[in-house]
């Protein structure tokens, strides 16, 4: 249906993006709480305005900006995860000295982007979204103004970015001019229709995936990657491991999935993912072992995700791909929740050798944090292990046994350096004089909704399953 | 729907767990009352399993099948002749477990309890599930606790003890699960249905050489569960680093899952590739039988000694799984209870040696039988349980398997019984190091014999000793027919295989009746 109320999520994000900006000139610096129960009770009532859409298949700028079941599923998970980090950075900011009032207004603009990217089928309209993405990303990175590691972070993620938003253009430029269309269903008619495919729209589409590739940290182009972890400020780290990924994803299935449909001549595509893929997991996890810092470990460990995800993109199983990124989201927001739990005014404790002991120090911390951990390692009976159980169950029904074979000694890897924080925080003696700030309701909040999450989706995800296979199968 | 017993069993110690993460940490006493009260109430619970059992039907029983994930996941469980007695062996141990651990754990007993209640539930699943999901969600949680275990209340290398253990397990069982994989996608290509059931995997054949790597697969799983020669590195670092009750468990029944896989999915599901692989396995379990003898007896440290041991003897009872025929296959389950109850019994031993003297070097000691002449007693029973003596369970265990491999290969049983003569070479010389001679240590001196609490947990271990070694029937017959169905599976799959051509690259039949009953199935579920 044409109408106007397809803006509305969208417009409600960046109306209280605004506002924000303009209600914290007003605001004394004590009272700047507000502003984040602001933005958290204007993400719910536009959650809540997802829901009542759901069946409902909203468009405008002639279907420039459709809102059907899968845009909303994924605008639903952004917005959650958003959600998370909000209550994350309710104490962070102040205790870490970066309560600007900008933080919000730049993490709402952020996520607006991202919902652009969503909902729209247009690659043209997907890098405007993407821009007012990375933009904002930027300078949130750089948001600790005094710290040299996140000034560092934000000049590298932006130079880097802007290459990969140069190859993103480039790439539809050499689209356009093979299937005169930015649309993302011509160009693949396009694809499907021409007999004899010119190699510039091969390079097109290669360089495509590259640029979203950037966004989503796969190896190679994942350099940025474990420096912006570390160097941003711990929720907005948590935001980059999260958004941009979902938001990309949704892209990529948009794009790949009507192509693995029909028949598509030329492998090199397919190869190229493959391949992409197999360096991912296996780099992401082997670095990782290397590491001890624990942003960085969980820097390297999202990049390993990022693999898995792109076996399930392969293995053409749309359902169990937005699955992973579902619990992805609670597992990894829940990690990041306990790494941010663990700070005080002025200092975080980021080095493995600070976690040595923990476990019995603050039992809960400890607890939730390990349960993270092994549905991040893809130990049963957390949400973890069932993703990664329909990702790869689909991968071997497709014929991807190799692939498979990497992928889950890959995930072999990625157990012993999960199970390193863990045997930290419980088998060693604390080592160096750890005291944090307890008293973080929202922080606490958050650590029990992943968990509730992780082990809802592991151990009866019917109903979750039920919402995605609607909103995967308009694709 | 009849009363959940098998549900109850498999998750009443979770549900205890779950209660004393309730329970304030102080009160250590109540926290083990409770523990101690939550294993004895299964173990009672689980009696009614035996008492109620069918011995004439080789089906499983106490069957519960209800939908779960959908896809073929379902939650499935059901015990059969094999799968009893572990699931009994397990609800027994373990309140015994908990006794022994009573003044060994001094820091952190309220983890520690609740850690050892999450490891009964995820063995007792292992031996219940009958969907290949549930079982594989088991196989995979059980390690949690075990890791938690070793690696908070172990020795002085636990970290890296702990770590090998899981990752060598790992290998093993991601590797399995790229299998079940393969065989979830086959029967969906088949049949057009999901399936995880086991039992619709029975009815299916895979074409030879398709069995191999899915065989190899699994078998590598099980074999460093086992664990089998070339796969035993982690056992002797997880059996010294664990805290005793940890050994006991681990000897006494996580070896027992890999043994129970090989006969539960390896043989039944893989028959041609077993038995072209057997030579191999064979010469495999030989080289354990004899490697891991020569190695208990020239170990320094007691535990060490009594993990080699275990090598050895588990070498026996897959050699014993290999020779195919009933008398080995029953040798084999009974011998797998006896080795639980005697090495159990046997680290309980060391345990309380090492209570009181914080040493597990046998320098360390000699004379001990002076100062206990009740804990005296008691070791020996247990190592004459372990050398088989007449009229001790170790006895029937040991001399069925040896008659079924003599029938199915005379020089291997000669091999094999070697594992008989080492162990009594091996728990002799120490037994003697230990007990006897000259007081040497100053600490030896100061010993106390077993308290009341000591006595009252090797007693049971003692009475079943004796009780299996004089009423053996008792248990092997609720095994026959069960052991029976096995045989004339692998028998009969790997005869219809052989018959089939080689052609197409993977061949997939189903029994027509197993067919229909599916189509059925489908039908009422489309209702």
């Amino acid at each position: 249906m044409n109408s106007f109320f397809a803006l509305f999520p969208l417009l409600i994000i960046v109306f209280i993006a605004l506002a924000v900006l303009i209600l914290e000139v007003f605001l004394k610096r004590e009272n700047r709480d507000y502003l984040a129960y602001i933005s958290l009770v204007f993400l719910v009532i536009c959650a809540f305005v997802c829901i009542q859409f759901w069946n409902k298949a909203y468009y405008y700028f002639d279907g420039n900006l459709l809102l059907d079941q899968f845009a909303l599923f994924f605008t639903f998970i952004l917005l959650l995860s958003t959600g998370f980090v909000v209550l994350l950075s309710m104490k962070y900011i102040s205790l870490q000295d970066v309560n600007y009032g900008e933080f919000y207004a730049l993490l709402l603009l952020a996520v607006s982007g991202a919902i652009i990217m969503v909902s729209s089928p247009d690659l043209l309209v997907i890098i405007l979204g993407l821009e007012v993405l990375s933009i904002s990303s930027y300078a949130l990175t750089g948001l600790k103004r005094k710290d040299e590691l996140s000034s560092e972070a934000a000049i590298k993620y932006f130079l880097l970015g802007s290459f990969a938003t140069a190859f993103l253009l480039f790439g539809l430029a050499l689209l356009y001019g093979a299937s005169h269309s930015t649309g993302i269903p011509t160009i693949i008619r396009y694809f499907n229709t021409e007999t004899d495919l010119s190699l510039m729209a091969l390079i097109g589409l290669g360089l495509i995936v590259i640029g979203f590739g950037f966004k989503i940290a796969l190896v190679p182009f994942h350099m940025w990657t474990p420096d912006v972890y570390q160097g941003a400020p711990t929720p907005i780290t948590a935001f980059f491991s999260v958004v941009p990924k979902a938001a990309c994803f949704a892209i990529f299935l948009r794009i790949f999935y009507p192509f693995w449909k029909t028949a598509f001549d030329s492998q090199a595509i397919f190869w190229l993912l493959w391949g992409i893929s197999v360096l991912t997991m296996v780099v992401g996890n082997l670095v990782a072992l290397r590491q001890t810092n624990v942003k960085r470990i969980l820097a390297y460990s999202s990049i390993a995700h990022a693999g898995y995800l792109l076996v399930a993109l392969l293995a053409q199983d749309n359902s169990s791909l937005v699955f992973y990124l579902t619990v992805y989201l609670f597992m990894n927001m829940g990690a990041f929740a306990a790494v941010i739990a663990l700070s005080k005014k002025d200092k975080e404790y980021l080095e493995l050798e600070d976690y040595s002991g923990i476990g019995f120090k603050y039992p809960w911390i400890g607890v939730t944090l390990s349960i993270f951990l092994l549905s991040l390692a893809g130990f049963p009976p957390t949400g973890g292990f069932l993703a990664k159980f329909y990702v790869f169950s689909s991968a071997v029904r497709q014929g991807l046994v190799p692939l498979v074979i990497i992928g889950v000694l890959a995930s072999l890897i990625s157990v012993y350096y999960y199970l390193r924080i863990i045997v930290h925080m419980y088998m060693r003696e604390p080592s160096r004089e750890v005291d944090i700030v307890v008293e973080n309701p929202a922080l606490f909040l958050v650590l029990f909704l992943c968990l509730y999450g992780v082990l809802q989706l592991g151990l009866y995800p019917r109903n979750i399953l039920v919402l995605i296979n609607q909103a995967v199968s308009l694709l | 729907m009849n009363f959940p017993i098998l549900s109850v069993v498999t998750f009443l110690p979770l549900a205890g767990a779950i209660l004393l993460i309730f329970i304030n940490k102080k009160k250590e006493n109540h926290l083990r009352y409770i523990a101690l009260g939550i294993t004895l109430l299964t173990f009672i619970i689980s009696l009614f399993l035996y008492f109620n059992f069918n011995s004439s039907t080789p089906d499983p029983q106490f069957v519960e099948k209800s939908v779960w994930l959908g896809y073929g996941i379902k939650y499935h469980m059901g015990i059969d002749g094999i799968s009893l007695f572990l699931v009994l062996l397990t609800t027994f141990l373990m309140p015994i477990t908990i006794l022994s651990s009573w003044t060994y754990i001094k820091k952190r007993t309220k983890e520690y309890l609740i850690f050892m209640l999450m490891l009964e539930t995820g063995i007792i699943g292992v031996f219940v599930a009958l969907n290949l999901f549930l079982f594989y969600v088991f196989w995979e949680a059980m390690l949690i606790p075990m890791y938690f275990l070793i690696g908070v209340w172990g020795g002085h290398r636990k970290i890296y003890a702990t770590i090998k253990y899981v990752l060598f397990t790992m290998v093993g069982s991601l590797l399995m699960l790229v299998a079940i994989f393969y065989l979830y996608s086959a029967y969906y290509k088949a049949t057009g249905t999901y399936s995880l059931n086991l039992f619709d995997f029975y009815n299916m054949s895979l074409s030879p050489g398709i069995q191999i790597w899915l065989f190899l697969a699994f078998a590598l799983a099980f074999a460093i569960k086992v664990p089998m020669f070339p796969f035993h590195t982690w056992l002797p670092d997880a059996h010294v680093e664990a805290p005793t009750a940890g050994s006991v468990i681990l000897a006494a029944v996580l070896l027992k899952m890999g043994a129970y896989g090989f006969l539960r999915f390896a043989l039944p599901l893989f028959p041609s590739a077993v038995i072209k692989f057997l030579p191999f396995l064979v010469v495999l379990s030989l080289i354990g039988i004899i490697y891991g003898g020569m190695m208990a007896l020239i170990q320094k440290d007691v535990k060490s000694l009594v993990a080699y041991s275990s090598v050895s003897h588990m070498g026996l009872i897959m050699l014993a799984i290999f020779s195919l025929n009933t008398e080995a296959m029953e040798g084999a389950i009974y011998q797998m209870l006896n080795h639980g109850l005697s090495t159990g019994a046997l680290f309980l031993a060391v345990g309380i040696l090492y209570e009181r003297s914080h040493t597990r070097l046998i320098k360390d000691y000699g004379g001990v039988s002076k100062k206990m002449p009740v804990f005296a007693a008691f070791f020996l029973i247990f190592m004459l349980s372990s050398v088989g003596l007449p009229g001790l369970n170790g006895f029937i265990g040991e001399v069925l398997c040896i008659f079924g491999i003599f029938k199915a290969n005379k020089i291997f049983a000669i091999l094999g019984v070697t594992t008989v003569i080492l162990s009594a070479g091996y728990l002799f010389w120490m037994f003697q190091r230990v007990m006897h001679g000259p007081i040497i240590n100053d600490k030896v001196q100061s010993f106390k014999d077993l308290n009341k609490r000591e006595i009252a947990y090797l007693v049971p271990i003692v009475i079943m000793i004796f009780w299996m070694g004089i009423f053996p029937n008792m248990f092997l017959r609720k095994m026959d027919s069960s052991v029976t169905h096995l045989l004339n599976m692998v028998n009969k799959k790997e005869a219809t295989v052989s018959q089939t051509q080689k052609g197409e690259d993977l061949l997939v039949k189903i029994d027509d009746q197993a067919l229909e009953e599916k189509n059925k199935e489908k039908e009422e579920q489309t209702r």
